[in-house]
């Protein structure tokens, strides 16, 4: 069971390079803009003291919330990009097998449709998720060194002003924590996705996202409710109860709009994993994601291609 | 050697239509049975269901299993070939033998390495820059290369050339068979695989209409070819098909003596392709 889990998710990154290439061009991307932001600023450096990450004249701590801050605003973007490939991912995982027949072959292995279907769903809540945190990480890993080298041609010392002030611990365990529970909180649409995916004989994207429109519409046409809609917006990803109610004023200063963060900032204290895991639309969900998955694997098992 | 397949009253039905109707039949060790059949007869139904692709009514047992329920514990010991363009077009030449290794208990990658060693077929090429005849000389490399009791094959060589057909075959005979396992076959090309068959099993509209051995079917059905006064007479013995070739009337019959119907005129046995068509021409 287990040996066939490792080789039917090195199957799907074989059949899908878009999964580990878009993270990895993502991050050189990322890096080329930083280089570029970071030579441009050079330019007029006569102010700017050593640039935004190379700040003498801020405290440790200010500078490692300013690190934290930025490789944070970085991270954003690989968990969109991430979000965006699972949902590809997921709708073109049963459907492409059946459209060029290769089902066929696949369903000639000793291999169970549980197990394959099992597999779709890792790679999408577990393997996608691992591979964006270890973009994520090397791409911070990438842009301190750029601006450790840019530090260091300026005669100040990068171990001092970056290495040592950057919060990377806290940074990557605050990111961990929350790219696991967005997946895990978006983890119904996923099973939703493959089920379309293994149903549908055409366009899996508009069957897809199609129902998840018209059916709240035509709940409040024809019953004048939303039940549907409250539902599907209470599970969309800025709802996620992951966030302590951070007071916005402990972070900023009012008066001179500069982060006040002199005693630094933690993102892992922003997180509140108690109340995520307590939240009964997180279990709900899971149990919807379950159903959904089973679902998908019974359409495997029993569709006809006749 | 024991019975491989087991039908009892099998049937699947799409709607209305019912693509296998009540059939019932075995396939023993060892053999090599052609299931030949016109197009929508129910052959490709038939195969799915034994290979637990589609369930199906009745009982059906495949090395004592039943497919359906136990379709992964059965691909342990079966190997099929569907049609030409089912592996993957993506997917890698080693991948592809990486990933049978990995999941399938009986397969010798060396056995697969050495067969595709004698053919065009390189490790690092894609299938889709394969072509068909490669295709498939890949996907019957790996198979033999899997210790299977049963293999099937449905319209295996489909839009391969005439060299590859042949080709086909004989490595089907020379690298696959050993006279223990077993294969069952479905093609339009009868012809190229009569001389392979041990058994053969005719389906039309659903329903099995011949279940024999080839070694059984000379003395079970005579080609009469006559003409003139002669036919009157013949087609009292009641022939179950008649055609013409050449002016003269060739009829076909199933249980009367060879004997009896040299008086005639000329007897021969019929060759599967026109026997096909005389039992399905026949019983419309």
């Amino acid at each position: 069971m287990l040996g066939n889990q490792v080789a039917l998710i090195r199957r799907e990154l074989w059949e899908h390079r878009s999964l580990y290439v878009v993270p990895a061009v993502l991050g050189i991307i990322v890096v080329l803009i930083q280089m570029t932001v970071q030579t441009a600023v050079s330019v007029f450096d006569t102010h700017i003291d050593m640039a935004l990450l190379g700040a003498t004249n801020i405290g440790p701590n200010e500078r490692g919330a300013i690190i934290s801050a930025l490789l944070s605003g970085f991270s954003i973007v690989f968990v969109i990009v991430m979000l965006v490939l699972i949902g590809f991912y997921t709708l073109d995982s049963l459907y492409a097998e059946r459209k060029d027949k290769s089902i066929l072959f696949w369903r000639s292995m000793p291999v169970t449709d549980t197990e394959t279907v099992l597999s779709k769903l890792l790679t999408a809540l577990f393997v996608i998720p691992v591979i964006t945190l270890a973009a994520i990480a090397a791409t911070h890993i990438l842009i301190l060194f750029v601006t450790s080298v840019w530090v260091g041609m300026r005669g100040a010392s990068a171990w001092h002003l970056i290495w040592s002030a950057a919060p990377l611990f806290d940074t990557w365990s605050a990111t961990s924590i929350f790219v696991v529970a967005l997946t895990l909180w978006m983890s119904p649409f996923v099973a939703w996705f493959l089920l379309v995916s293994a149903y549908t004989n055409r366009s899996p994207l508009l069957m897809a996202i199609l129902p998840l429109i018209v059916l709240p519409l035509l709940e409040k046409i024809l019953l004048k409710s939303t039940i549907l809609a409250d539902a599907l917006m209470s599970k969309s990803a800025v709802h996620m109860p992951i966030f302590k109610n951070v007071d916005l004023e402990t972070l900023v200063n009012k008066e001179t709009l500069t982060i006040a963060a002199e005693n630094g900032i933690s993102l892992l204290s922003m997180l509140d994993v108690g109340r995520f895991v307590s939240s009964p639309s997180l279990w709900l969900g899971l149990v919807v994601c379950g159903l959904l998955t089973t679902a998908a694997m019974y359409v495997r098992r029993f569709r006809d291609e006749n | 050697m024991s019975s491989v397949v087991i039908a009892q009253h099998v049937s699947k039905a799409f709607g209305s239509t019912k693509a296998v109707d009540d059939v019932s039949f075995s396939i023993e060790g060892g053999r090599i049975t052609g299931l030949i059949g016109p197009n929508g007869a129910g052959k490709t139904t038939l195969l799915k269901a034994v290979l637990g692709l589609t369930d199906c009514e009745g009982t059906l047992s495949v090395l004592g299993l039943d497919p359906f329920r136990q379709r992964k514990e059965l691909m342990q010991n079966i190997c099929f070939i569907a049609d030409v363009a089912v592996l993957p077009r993506w997917i890698r030449v080693s991948q592809l033998l990486d990933f049978v290794e990995a999941v399938h208990p009986n397969f010798s990658r060396k056995k697969a390495e050495d067969l595709l060693q004698q053919t065009k077929v390189s490790a690092g090429a894609k299938v889709r820059q394969l072509s068909k005849g490669m295709v498939t000389q890949l996907h019957l490399s790996i198979i033999t290369a899997i210790d299977a009791k049963l293999l099937i094959l449905d319209e295996p060589t489909l839009g391969l050339d005439i060299i590859f057909r042949k080709e086909f075959y004989s490595n089907l005979l020379n690298d696959y068979f050993d006279g223990e396992r077993t294969i069952v076959i479905t093609t339009h090309q009868v012809e190229e695989i009569e001389n392979l068959l041990t058994d053969v099993m005719f389906i039309n509209d659903g329903k099995i209409v011949l279940d024999a051995s080839m070694e059984s079917l000379p003395e079970q059905f005579v080609e009469l070819m006559t003409s003139g006064e002669s036919v009157e007479e013949a087609r009292k013995l009641g022939p179950f098909h008649e055609r013409e070739v050449f002016g003269k009337n060739v009829l076909t019959f199933d249980g009367i003596s060879r004997e009896k119907l040299s008086s005639f005129g000329e007897v021969r046995t019929p060759g599967i392709a026109d026997l096909f068509v005389a039992k399905i021409k026949g019983a419309a």
